[in-house]
């Protein structure tokens, strides 16, 4: 199917830019790391995942701009923080802790596998091959952090602890990248969003146990109440406008200037 | 009146701009299509955030523009079908790994763990060094035979 009814559109808009969001923000926060990663493969590994969410992110917006009708880049820079569909997760600051980044491109990393993999089912073609493709280079960057995840829980009492510390410092945020967005339903049974083949929840709480038992890390995840609402409906945390402020302070200055 | 061969035997010249290899033998080109003498090339990147698409596209649209018949040219990339490794043909293979990059094999299955042989010395005592290299498309491994690094093409 290349043609899509007109009462999914905005559902679609609605995933599309809740990917994209996240993705916006993660290769932000990852680009800090240029010039500071711990090492220097891992100063590569993080402007290079900076470079790919950024990517993804680009390339989900010109799909979602064909329905939306603004610019890529008004709907990477241009929009107010309550138009944005991103997670708490992907806004909070790093303070430069290496093990929190890494912890929360692993949670992250797991999510977007799983999502790429429902869109490149879709029923929608265009966003089926997209998805196939980003699904592909996504898997690089789940490798990467269950490494890491592996090497610092098995590795010394120093880094066994930081990464503990990290991870039960996002444990109690990741479940809310689940939270359902505007039209998810609709999007879900017309075949866009396709059904996925076991409980999200339960298949990315399985896919990050199976990396932290082995471990020997401790992590407890706890879906979160069909009730609450977070970034999928618009409401950020208290960094999500400061992050803005940096990330589109150039923009702000000239927003028709061609880049 | 320009042909699709005439046209592909251009591309053959145009090398990628961070690998030994032309982009046709890289596979990144999907289609060459002629329209009353316009022609719309579709490319297929390998990497979403590959930087050097830009230059590729810019490469592709000077040199053919160049050729007699041709009105304009267009470069257009697609994601469908998505490009992979598979695509590299045998000469690539060959001359990317003279340069010290492997690929792997059409088709294989890879994993974080496996053995892929040292381009320079043969050995399989070789270990994974960083995912990420000096582009999107290429990881870094350790040849403790040799003890020489190089660089291995995702599999993708």
């Amino acid at each position: 199917m290349t043609q899509l009814a007109e009462n999914l559109k905005a559902p679609l808009v609605e995933l599309l830019l809740s990917v994209a969001d996240d993705k916006l923000m993660l290769g932000h926060r990852n680009s800090d790391w240029t010039g500071l990663g711990p090492i220097l493969e891992e100063d590569i590994a993080f402007s290079s995942l900076a470079q790919d969410e950024i990517a993804h992110a680009q390339i989900l917006y010109e799909l979602a701009s064909e329905f939306d009708g603004r610019s890529t880049d008004v709907l990477a820079f241009g929009r107010d923080p309550t138009e944005f569909r991103c997670a708490e997760i992907v806004e909070l600051p790093d303070d430069f802790d290496w093990a929190f980044a890494l912890c929360r491109q692993f949670f992250c990393d797991h999510y977007d596998a799983l999502r790429l993999g429902r869109m490149a089912r879709s029923s929608y073609a265009p966003l089926a091959a997209i998805a196939a493709r980003l699904a592909a280079e996504e898997q690089v960057h789940v490798d990467h952090a269950d490494a890491w995840i592996t090497r610092l829980g098995t590795g010394t009492e120093d880094s066994r602890t930081r990464i503990q510390a990290a991870l039960d410092r996002l444990a109690p945020v990741a479940p809310m990248l689940h939270e359902p967005f505007e039209g998810y339903d609709e999007l879900e049974s017309a075949g866009i969003y396709p059904r996925p083949e076991t409980d999200m929840f339960e298949a990315w709480s399985a896919a990050l146990h199976a990396v932290t038992d082995a471990a020997g890390l401790t992590l407890t995840l706890t879906a979160p109440p069909a009730s609450d609402t977070g970034g999928r409906r618009g409401r950020h945390s208290e960094h999500l406008a400061p992050l803005l402020d940096e990330m589109c302070e150039v923009f702000r200055l000239e927003p028709t200037a061609a880049w | 009146m320009v042909t699709t061969e005439a046209i592909l035997e251009v591309l053959r010249t145009i090398d990628d701009p961070e690998m030994p290899i032309s982009i046709v033998d890289l596979g990144l080109i999907e289609d060459v299509a002629i329209d009353d003498g316009n022609i719309t090339i579709s490319v297929l990147p390998t990497f979403v955030g590959c930087p050097a698409l830009p230059m590729i596209a810019d490469d592709i649209t000077s040199k053919v523009d160049a050729l007699a018949g041709v009105g304009k040219t267009k470069v257009l990339f697609v994601y469908d079908p998505p490009w992979s490794v598979d695509r590299i043909s045998g000469e690539g293979r060959a001359s990317l790994k003279s340069h010290g990059v492997t690929v792997p094999a059409p088709g294989a299955v890879e994993l974080r763990t496996s053995a892929i042989p040292c381009p320079f010395c043969g050995s399989d005592r070789t270990t994974l060094d960083s995912m990420f290299g000096p582009t999107r498309c290429r990881m870094i491994y350790y040849c403790n035979g040799c003890r020489n690094t190089f660089e291995h093409m995702k599999k993708v």
